[in-house]
């Protein structure tokens, strides 16, 4: 994903990208990235959870502002199905 | 790995649950495989506050209408174009094609990769100024010759399309 994320930043469009695998993406270089341990296929957590879903999202969008060195990974640590959202 | 295609099909399934619930073990499968290096970093800023600008949402999940045709499962290289549909679909008329991945949480859920309602929520309370009008979806998994036609091809597509639409920034999900 992360070529693709780079290529559309080429084009002209800022971009942040969540990343389940920061090994792949530290060799790949995003511009922004949101890393988080969860499982594939769950991106945003968990069905149904929507602060969960609300964070994540927020914080992503939030980096967009905030990271002002290309390749930045932010990695809020959330624990898959431990942390709180509230 | 050439086999008969149940024993494939079989082979991929026991690996997407290991993946899933072992995420160490695809931490070592990355280790272990070669992936294209970036060399420098693309930068675009984001000109506009975040409450005043129209975001984009682009997926690798495998996301499509139920109406358009799936994505090529069977092409071990995976499958470089794209799908594209309104911002304002109706979750109920989505499907997700991808057998790399266990989808049965975003079956129930698609926010779960593309959270449309909440980057709803996000503009309704202000927070955003707006959404693009079109959600783009890819399929991960993408290899081999295919790259080349994601990278050279339809990726930048994706973005020309991303400029005309107004968007003022993007935000990806993988699966």
């Amino acid at each position: 994903m992360g070529l693709l994320q780079r290529a559309i930043e080429a084009g002209g469009i800022p971009t942040i990208g969540i990343t389940l695998q920061k090994a792949v993406t530290e060799a790949v270089k995003p511009p922004r990235t949101l890393s988080l341990r969860y499982p594939f296929g769950h991106p945003l957590g968990e069905a149904l959870h929507v602060r969960q879903q609300r964070t994540i999202l927020l914080e992503a969008l939030r980096a967009l502002e905030t990271i002002r060195e290309p390749g930045t990974i932010l990695e809020p640590g959330y624990v898959w199905r431990r942390h709180r959202f509230d | 790995m050439k086999g008969p295609r149940w024993l494939n099909d079989l082979t991929n399934s026991v690996l997407v649950q290991l993946f899933k619930h072992l995420p160490w073990l695809a931490e070592r499968w990355a280790k272990g495989h070669r992936f294209v290096e970036g060399k420098g970093i693309p930068w675009a800023p984001l000109g506009k506050p975040l409450r005043e600008s129209c975001i984009a949402m682009v997926t690798t999940a495998g996301v499509h209408l139920k109406s358009q045709p799936p994505f090529d499962m069977e092409d071990p290289n995976g499958d470089p174009s794209f799908r594209a549909f309104p911002s304002d679909v109706h979750a109920a008329d989505l499907t997700i094609t991808h057998k790399y991945y266990d989808h049965s949480a975003a079956d129930r859920d698609i926010n779960v990769v593309l959270p449309i309602d909440r980057l709803r929520e996000l503009r309704d309370e202000g927070i955003i100024g707006g959404i693009a009008p079109t959600l783009y979806s890819f399929m991960g998994h993408i290899d081999g010759p295919h790259l080349k036609t994601l990278i050279g091809e339809t990726a930048p597509e994706v973005a020309r399309h991303l400029v005309q639409e107004r968007a003022d920034a993007a935000f990806l999900t993988p699966a």
